[in-house]
């Protein structure tokens, strides 16, 4: 699986570092062969494509996490949307010259404290999922306009369409599965059973509408 | 002997009292929408219950209306140069380059109140007000940013509506700024226009959690036959000083070492003189020191890791003032012990006063003690004959506790107590209690009562709805 790394303006060296550690900790990117699953998100009515997590819902075997990271960094979280692996540390990291605060009201619930420009700290999703997506909101005490969302899978084939809403999800290993699709704005798609075949590329579309 | 008996005095003071709340209602309230368009972000970054600022907004404004340590990327919607960044090193053979926002940096905020007031009158029978919608009371409309490096503005027109539909127009505030021109960084500001002075914005309109202004410390009227009696009526000219809160003048101020705090400042004193702004050719002078232990530090310096919720600081900020007046040639009408007509002027004025406030998790409790004196001479209206001259002191002091019950509700308690320079009547104090709702970042709902503890029955309810965009 990869992460687009152009798919935004403004896309950060930090934020790439954080795809690069992801796809580092994956054990299947690391695998030779497999197949690839590419396409298109439409997010309907939205002046963005962006951001949409198309994932598979279900890939045997255990998959251990690893690492990646979240920056703050003039007001904004970046990266807006983080799928990870279950299990997977996150470190936050602040890259403004004011304060900033990370907590998430969901499922547990974390509130890491306030932090400093050029100080990080680290969180590891290791609480149970029962029904994958888990989807954690990342807020900011200080700044309460400050938004994020970190997407916990069971699995580390996943992408985060780009501006175009283009994906690719790369290494697949060759089998059926359910491909979903995740989108902050609470638009929905159904997902659509997919066959990967090694060496071959699977092109997938979805339009998602409220 | 006093003009008025005790009673009378009682009335007077509350009615003036209430009359100055109003009228102080239509004083500044400085939240400015335009800060959160240019950053995109929340109110509650620099508000804790806007206006009152947290101690990240007090930074910000004392920075000159800059985010310290404030970066390009911060500012969402970037200015429009006046001029190319080289162009600072073609100077003094160019232009320097400045900017100004690249969208009207406007805001506005609008108060609604429903009011309800009890008044003893002199003859004994009680007025009752019940359910006045005054909707609205006030609109403001502020401009405020800054003007490429090292220079700001804020601007404020306030419009207060009458009850016989008239609407007061004041240009309230319009200032031009300029942020450390020179020397380290915030070690020196200085500031010219129609001001709060930061004498007093410490505790005046950015920190103020009610709709009641503090009258005891800034709306007393030290002009008597013995001295002041109490609360300045309202629209009265010339306007007599206890305390401005707004002035005209040249300010400067500076953070030394993150935690101390200087104003020095020159304005117009007693106003208005007859075709001029100031009533006479002397200058008011004033002066603060304030130093804080703990939290933030003034220029937004965080030694340790701040507190997780905006409106925490856990500090102790103390401060000295002064400020000093001379309103010779200036007469004010009144009339002597016997009723007769004659003129006082305030020659020599003086005022010091003790500042604290202290953060201690949700709560914060601060407070103002200061005594003034005033030179009065009294003189003969028909040709400024001089008759006799005192110099009466008073005191005035308030102390007020703000307590963050949710994010979004706030309970306040002020007392204040002014003893005035007329030694024969008592001492005014009043109780002020308010409960302060965000419906929403930028819209207030605030329940509060005023009442006169000498007199009971002089009291006010208001519930006050406050928007700002």
């Amino acid at each position: 699986m990869k992460r687009r790394l152009t798919r935004v303006t403004g896309f950060t060296a930090v934020a790439a570092l954080a795809a690069a550690l992801v796809i580092g900790s994956s054990p299947a990117a690391s695998a030779a062969g497999g197949g690839t699953i590419t396409g298109k998100v439409m997010a309907d009515g939205h002046a963005s494509d962006a951001d949409t997590v198309v994932y598979l819902a279900h890939v045997a075997g255990t998959f251990p996490g690893g690492n990646a990271e979240m920056d703050q960094h003039k007001l904004k979280f970046e990266p807006h949307v983080l799928p990870i692996v279950e299990g997977t540390t996150v470190r936050f990291r602040n890259s403004d010259p004011v304060p900033h605060n990370v907590f998430s009201p969901n499922f547990e619930k974390y509130n890491l404290g306030t932090w400093k420009q050029g100080q990080s700290k680290t969180y590891t999703f290791k609480h149970p999922c029962k029904t994958f997506p888990c989807v954690y909101d990342q807020l900011c005490l200080l700044h309460p306009e400050m938004s994020a969302y970190i997407v916990v899978l069971q699995n580390p084939y996943f992408a985060v369409t780009d501006e175009a809403g283009m994906y690719t999800i790369k290494d697949v290993p060759a089998g059926s599965y359910q491909l979903e699709v995740w989108h902050d704005g609470k638009l929905k798609a159904a997902g659509k059973p997919v066959t990967v075949v090694d060496g071959k590329t699977l092109t997938v579309n979805f339009t998602m509408q409220s | 002997m006093s003009l008025f008996s005790p009673k009378q005095q009682g009335v007077w003071l509350a009615g003036a009292l209430t009359v100055a709340g109003i009228v102080g209602a239509a004083s500044s309230a400085s939240a400015i929408p335009a800060f959160a368009r240019k950053y995109q972000t929340s109110c509650q970054t620099c508000h804790i219950m806007f206006p009152k600022l947290n101690a990240f907004g007090e930074a910000f404004r004392l920075a000159g209306y800059r985010m310290p340590g404030e970066t390009p990327g911060m500012v969402k919607i970037p200015p429009i140069p006046l001029g190319a960044p080289a162009y600072k090193q073609l100077w003094p053979k160019a232009v320097w380059p400045g900017a100004i926002d690249s969208v009207p940096p406007f805001a506005m905020n609008i108060q609604f109140a429903d009011h309800n007031e009890s008044d003893l009158n002199p003859n004994g029978s009680v007025t009752n007000i019940l359910n006045d919608f005054q909707f609205p009371t006030e609109a403001n409309i502020f401009a405020g940013g800054t003007l490429g490096d090292h220079v700001s503005y804020l601007s404020e027109v306030t419009f207060g509506q009458n009850p016989d539909g008239s609407v007061d127009v004041e240009l309230e505030h319009a200032s031009l700024n300029f942020d450390s021109p020179f020397g380290p960084h915030d070690l020196f500001h200085f500031r010219i226009g129609k001001i709060s002075p930061n004498l007093t914005d410490g505790f005046n309109e950015m920190w103020i959690s009610t709709d009641s202004p503090i009258n005891s410390v800034f709306a007393y009227d030290p002009i008597g036959a013995q001295g002041g009696v109490g609360l300045a009526p309202d629209s009265i000219s010339p306007t007599p000083i206890s305390l401005p809160t707004l002035v005209r003048g040249i300010e400067a101020y500076g953070i030394i070492d993150h935690r101390i705090l200087y104003v020095a400042g020159v304005a117009s004193g007693i106003s208005p003189g007859v075709n001029r702004f100031d009533g006479n050719n002397a200058k008011d002078v004033y002066a603060r020191l304030d130093y804080k232990i703990g939290g933030m530090g003034l220029d937004g310096y965080e030694k340790g890791n701040p507190p997780v919720d905006s409106w925490q600081d856990n500090s102790l900020r103390l401060g000295l003032f002064v400020y000093r007046g001379d309103g010779a040639g200036i007469d004010f009408a009144s009339s002597d012990l016997l009723g007769a007509p004659i003129n006082i002027q305030d020659t020599k004025y003086l005022r010091t006063g003790l500042y604290g406030s202290w953060f201690i998790g949700n709560l914060n409790v601060f407070g103002v003690y200061m005594h003034g004196t005033d030179t009065l001479r009294l003189l003969q209206p028909a040709n400024d004959t001089f008759i006799s001259q005192l110099s009466p002191g008073y005191d005035a002091w308030f102390t007020q506790g703000d307590y963050m019950i949710l994010p979004w509700l706030q309970g306040t308690f002020r007392y204040e107590d002014l003893k005035p320079g007329d030694p024969t009547v008592p001492s005014l104090r009043t109780a002020v209690l308010n409960a302060s709702m965000l419906i929403r970042a930028n819209v207030k709902f605030m329940l509060e009562y005023v009442r006169d503890l000498r007199q009971g029955q002089n009291h006010s309810f208001d519930a006050i709805v406050r928007f700002a965009f």
